[in-house]
């Protein structure tokens, strides 16, 4: 029996994003181990004799070399343990209690950023370089142009300092949904405002393009359908695949944004962790917390895919007679 | 006209603003088509067929500027406001497309497709709308209609999907049905089979059927009315028996090196046709004769001064020239340069 096309695909995505997965955790323990090895110093303390910081050395396997210590690390990252923090927590605990935090926060990024963006993007797309069109395109300009830490330091100086609708500071996104939407709202919004004018300016070109362009949105007209309805049911309907894709691609990026994000408005989440775990010369952790990031990554991308094989019927049956 | 006409177009006259030119790509048609009847409007591309019948329907783009008036039943198309021309179009006046590959959504579920143009115009529920689909894939003869109700338009061959754009026309029984090269983009035996299915329609739901082609072939076999066409503007009509019959009477030149353009049943699908020898005018500059006349071995000096007007020379058939040819054999056709 032949394989369906989207099986292949995910075959071949799959094994594409291990060997990424495995390439990001060599490179990181590369980096790390060029760095000078002082973890030993730094927790016995500045007085130590050379001899105890050899000694933990010893402990720590820290002497062995570097394709010794990398396979250790790998065969039991494999096991599902990343190993202990130099506070002597499993690392996997760390990331336990930090991880949720950045997931919840980028999830809420992404859904304000897709969400504003097709209704913006609808909205502009109904009259292009009407009014609605030239608001949305000096938006994303702005949006195109800053980056979330700039986007992150005004929203700050206006919604917590001025208006004082948000705290500064969010100490932790949990407890309840209103206390969520509080802590979370302005780092999401740093965030999620330079994706949705990505989102909202792909959104609109691809709407407007259809809408000139595609004869099946003249077969649309024709039936007698409204404007509105041949540009929602028929033209976003195509355009979200696209999205679907973009959104996948984009998220590395959005991660490491995240890590800045989170220092800016103390979010604890794994990007503040990486940055104390960085200041500490915590390698375990660090390398903990890189490996997750590219999880996230991969895992957003494969996922970006796969939903756009799944949705889109021209790939999902494999398009031959066109 | 003598019946009550379906449709009354008169003057009808479309230009496109681009690029600072004024692009006239119709000129002052007139034409009307009584309830049942079967059209044919013929030209070579470019000559403003599809432009002709996307302003009746209100479906140009907003560079567009339509004057003249087109009558359904007495209601003035053109102008009217498009929440008012939303309940005409799909309802009473419906079209069928060239390019059945990409006159349906890819990301849509044929049988969607068919139930929405139902649910557009009358107030059904979903699942009356697509028990109404399937039947309506039913009367295009698509085989097997519930099972192909789910699929998407590429798991179609170009045929198939032709069948659903037809039946995406028909949900709403109109009573004008305009199908712009419905067959071109078909393989021979294919349009035949789509061209016996829609007069097999038309016969059926009584629609007046305004057919555009530019295969005078097509229209010799189908049509009982029959406009040609050039630059915009109509420049021979004549009911087809009269125009085709055993005494040939096309009288323009153009219209004639269009009989000589059938296309042969050898023809690959989708190849150019031979066209008319020489290039059509340029629309945003037209000469002040007769647009032919660049073109025509018999044109004069009068044809480059003053363009003739279509006028009824024999009872039932108009045309547009000052030196027309001899009604006789259509065949004969010695003076056209090639
Ligand atoms: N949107 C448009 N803008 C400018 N010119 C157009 C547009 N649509 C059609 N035209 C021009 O109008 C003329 C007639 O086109 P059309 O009606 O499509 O010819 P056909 O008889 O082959 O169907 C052509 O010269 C074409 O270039
Ligand atoms: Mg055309």
């Amino acid at each position: 029996m032949a394989r369906s096309p989207a099986l292949r695909l995910v075959g071949r995505r799959l094994g594409a994003a291990v060997i990424v997965l495995w390439g990001v955790t060599l490179l990181t323990f590369i980096v790390m181990s060029t760095l000078p090895n002082d973890t030993a110093q730094t927790m016995l303390g500045l007085h130590a004799t050379p001899a105890q910081v050899a000694a933990l050395n010893k402990a720590l396997g820290l002497n062995q070399p570097f394709w010794v210590r990398y396979w250790r690390w790998l065969v039991q990252a494999l096991h599902g343990n990343l190993g202990t923090t130099l506070e002597g927590q499993s690392v996997n605990h760390e990331l336990a209690i930090h991880l949720p935090v950045t997931l919840e926060l980028l999830a809420y990024a992404l859904v304000i950023s897709v969400a504003l963006a097709v209704v913006v993007a609808v909205l502009a797309a109904r009259r292009p370089n009407g009014i609605a069109d030239r608001i949305s395109l000096s938006v994303s300009m702005i949006g195109l142009s800053a980056s979330p830490l700039v986007v992150g330091i005004i929203l700050v100086i206006v919604f917590a300092v001025q208006v004082g609708w948000f705290p500064v500071q969010s100490n932790g996104l949990g407890g309840g949904l209103g206390s969520f939407f509080v802590q979370g709202t302005l780092p999401a919004a740093s965030l999620g405002f330079p994706l949705f004018a990505i989102y909202t300016r792909l959104l609109r070109a691809d709407l407007v393009e259809q809408m000139q362009r595609e004869d099946y949105i003249v077969t649309a007209r024709a039936k007698g359908l409204s404007p509105w309805r041949v540009l929602i049911r028929h033209a976003l309907r195509n355009s979200m695949f696209t999205l679907i894709t973009v959104i996948g691609l984009n998220l590395g990026t959005l991660v490491s944004a995240a890590a800045i994000i989170e220092v800016l408005f103390s979010v604890p989440g794994v990007g503040s962790d990486l940055l104390t775990a960085i200041g500490n010369h915590d390698s375990a952790l660090i390398e903990g917390i890189v490996f997750v990031f590219a999880l996230i990554t991969v895992a957003g991308n494969l996922a970006a895919d796969l939903l756009y094989a799944v949705l889109d019927p021209r790939i999902r049956h494999g398009s031959t007679n066109s | 006209m003598s019946e009550e006409a379906l449709l009354e177009v008169t003057d009808l006259r479309v230009a496109f603003a681009a690029g600072g030119q004024e692009i006239s790509a119709v000129n002052g048609v007139s034409f009307s088509v009584r309830p049942g009847e079967t059209l044919a409007v013929i030209g070579e591309s470019g000559s403003g067929k599809t432009v002709s019948c996307r302003a009746i329907m209100g479906l140009l783009p907003s560079t567009a500027i339509v004057k003249g008036s087109a009558r359904l039943r007495g209601t003035e198309l053109i102008g009217l406001p498009e929440p008012e021309l939303r309940r005409h179009r799909g309802a009473q006046m419906a079209m069928v497309f060239q390019d059945p590959a990409r006159s349906l959504n890819p990301t849509m579920r044929i049988g969607q497709q068919i139930a929405e143009a139902v649910r557009t115009h009358r107030d059904v529920s979903k699942a009356e709308a697509r028990a109404e689909a399937i039947e309506l894939l039913r009367l295009v003869r698509m085989p097997l209609p519930e099972r192909r109700f789910g699929e998407y338009p590429h798991q179609l061959s170009g045929g198939m999907r032709q069948r659903v754009v037809i039946a995406i026309a028909l949900a709403c029984k109109p009573k004008l049905l305009i199908a712009d090269e419905a067959t071109t983009a078909l393989d021979v035996t294919t349009q035949a089979q789509i061209m016996e299915l829609l007069l097999d329609l038309q016969d059926e739901l009584d629609m007046a059927l305004v057919m555009i082609s530019h295969d005078l072939g097509l229209a010799a076999s189908y049509a009982s009315e029959v406009v040609v066409m050039y630059a915009g503007k109509i420049v021979e009509q004549a009911p087809a028996g009269q125009l085709f019959g055993a005494r040939g009477a096309v009288r323009m030149r153009y219209t004639r090196a269009l009989l000589d353009a059938i296309p042969d049943m050898e023809r690959a699908a989708h190849t150019p046709l031979p066209v008319v020898a020489g290039r059509p005018p340029d629309l945003a500059a037209l000469p002040p004769g007769c647009a032919f006349a660049d073109r025509c071995a018999a044109a004069e000096d009068d044809c480059r001064e003053t363009a003739p007007d279509l006028a009824e020379h024999v009872p039932g058939h108009r045309w547009a020239c000052w030196h027309p040819c001899a009604a006789g054999d259509n065949s004969e056709n010695g003076d056209i340069p090639s």
